[in-house]
């Protein structure tokens, strides 16, 4: 029954996007717009077909994604770091906890210009800008997570033989890891945004760059097979955090129902 | 030399963002080596407490704790503790969780292996060595608490409620699991219940506490040392002790109750 209703969800997700695609082909093909304005739903995939077999679309997509997961990768690293040690360490609390409450729901993107002025427009500063974006709700899960591990878990520990520093890699991380993961599955969306906002304007190519390029050259089917591809990678990255977390945590409750 | 004593032991809870509250007050109890002692209360009479003093998880600030003459400065693995929630390590299988003690001495691969299996064996757990904790029944999760914490052969055994989650019939085997343990390498227990029939079948001496703040009230020799088994319990002198102890904690179950409206 529970099986029945999941492959139905499932089922109902793709049939709601089909509908958004029929409506989109009847739309562009009833030419109540320019096909300028919006180039129908065949066309766009034909092109997409076309910049895939090309290489060009997978040279964006690549490069997009070498940034966006570099820049996530260090977001994780330190954030999770930087979220423990606020949670143990009650200096790091004192001088961390203002700014991570103003920093998190600041809109980061907004330092753009200041990123491109300290670190120019090339990979460096476009990987800093999605470290900086994602590294907020790392902090904050990771600080949150350390801060729930039961203290029981800590002298159970201890009494069977564990050194302080043990503790930490042995028993406060694992504990911490399904809300740390948690953290790591809003910033991974947030990497792939910020990546393509900052290729939007500082250029450099990758999806956003090369939609940017094609925009100037007015190759509207060019510009709308660029979102496509961009909203086919966002789907299978979240999909594939999903699935990771499931592989990882497969002593959790949650997976265990499943 | 195992033998523990806690000297005019006090314990005042001090909660960031609410009232202090004295848990014990002036305790004072010797347990002899090789002992088993039961510690008898209504719940919130710091009998909790009394065990983390002794097992170096809360510091000691009035008064003194000390296990062969010696301070307790902190947790060590010559007391092993069983909590009254598990405690199990939920991203670890059955197996590793009972491995994780052994592996902090320096036992060899295959040794470890072999103690881990003996002691899944000793807790009826076998078949659900890769199941992970939120697999098991409140029951199972205790057995596995029981045999992690018995990996490292602890002299002292601290017990706290441990087989308050178990049915009736699988506390009964628990109760000839331990005692047979005991029996194979003797340790001093102290065992922390509120089941007056399982502190006077289990231990050598129950003592009683009073409700909130702790005092010990009284120290009952069982005397059943040497005939514990099942048949122990339809005779006459077991019912009398279990009466005799009944008494002394109704009145203190009736306060704490009383104190909590
Ligand atoms: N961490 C704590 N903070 C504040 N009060 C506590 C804490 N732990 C226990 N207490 C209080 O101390 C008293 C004794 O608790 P405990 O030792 O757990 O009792 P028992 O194990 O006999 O039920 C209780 O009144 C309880 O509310
Ligand atoms: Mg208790």
């Amino acid at each position: 029954m529970a099986r029945v209703t999941a492959l139905g969800q499932a089922a109902l997700r793709w049939v709601s996007i089909l509908a958004v695609l029929i409506l989109w082909q009847v739309f562009a093909e009833a030419h109540v717009v320019s096909a300028f304005l919006l180039p129908s739903f065949s066309t766009v995939s034909v092109r997409l077909y076309h910049d895939v077999v090309s290489g060009d679309m997978i040279l964006a997509v690549a490069l997009t994604l070498y940034r966006a997961f570099a820049g996530f990768a260090l977001a994780a690293v330190f954030g999770v770091a930087i979220g423990i040690l606020i949670a143990r360490i009650s200096v790091m609390r004192w001088f961390f906890d203002p700014l991570v409450s103003i920093g998190l729901p600041m809109p980061k993107i907004a330092y753009l210009p200041v990123f491109i002025l300290w670190f120019g427009v090339f990979d460096a500063s476009k990987i800093l800008m999605v470290t900086f974006s994602a590294i907020f709700p790392v902090i904050v899960a990771s600080w949150a997570a350390a801060d729930g591990v039961e203290g029981v878990l800590l002298w159970s520990a201890l009494s069977l033989g564990a050194g302080r520093r043990q503790l930490l890699w042995e028993i406060a991380l694992p504990a911490s890891m399904p809300q740390i993961f948690t953290g790591l599955q809003v910033a991974m969306p947030i990497s792939l945004i910020v990546e393509i906002i900052s290729e939007m304007a500082m250029g450099g190519e990758g999806l956003g760059g090369s939609i940017m390029t094609e925009m100037r050259f007015a190759d509207s089917p060019g510009v709308f097979s660029g979102i496509l591809a961009i909203a086919i990678v966002g789907a299978v990255l979240v999909k594939a955090m999903e699935l990771i977390r499931r592989r990882l945590l497969l002593w959790h409750p949650e997976a265990l129902a499943g | 030399m195992t033998g523990i004593s806690f000297h005019e032991v006090s314990h005042t809870y001090r909660p960031p963002r609410s009232a202090p509250t004295l848990a014990l007050e002036r305790v004072s109890l010797d347990v002899r080596e090789r002992e088993f002692l039961a510690l008898l209360g209504p719940s919130g009479c710091g009998k909790s407490t009394l065990l983390y003093l002794l097992g170096g998880f809360l510091p000691v600030e009035a008064g003194a704790v000390t296990v062969a003459g010696k301070p307790v400065t902190g947790p060590g693995p010559d007391r092993g503790i069983v909590f009254q929630n598990f405690a199990l390590y939920p991203w670890k299988t059955v197996r590793q969780n009972i491995l994780y003690g052994l592996e902090k001495q320096r036992l060899p691969r295959a040794e470890r292996e072999r103690r881990a299996r003996e002691l899944i064996e000793l807790v009826h757990l076998g078949g659900f060595d890769n199941s992970y904790p939120a697999q098991l029944s409140g029951g199972m999760k205790q057995r596995v608490a029981i045999a992690r914490t018995l990996a490292v052969d602890p002299a002292i055994l601290l017990m706290d409620e441990p087989f308050g989650a178990l049915d009736a019939q699988t506390r009964a085997l628990m109760h000839e699991e331990l005692l047979a343990i005991i029996r194979r390498t003797p340790k001093t227990v102290v065992f922390v219940t509120h089941d007056v029939r399982e502190a006077v079948y289990l231990a050598d001496r129950v003592a009683v506490m009073s409700a909130r703040p702790g005092r010990i009230k009284e120290i009952v020799d069982t005397g059943f040392a040497g005939e514990k088994g099942p048949a122990l319990t339809g005779t006459r002198a077991f019912a009398d002790k279990v009466e005799h102890l009944w008494d002394l904690v109704r009145g203190e179950a009736i306060l704490a109750q009383t104190r909590r409206d």
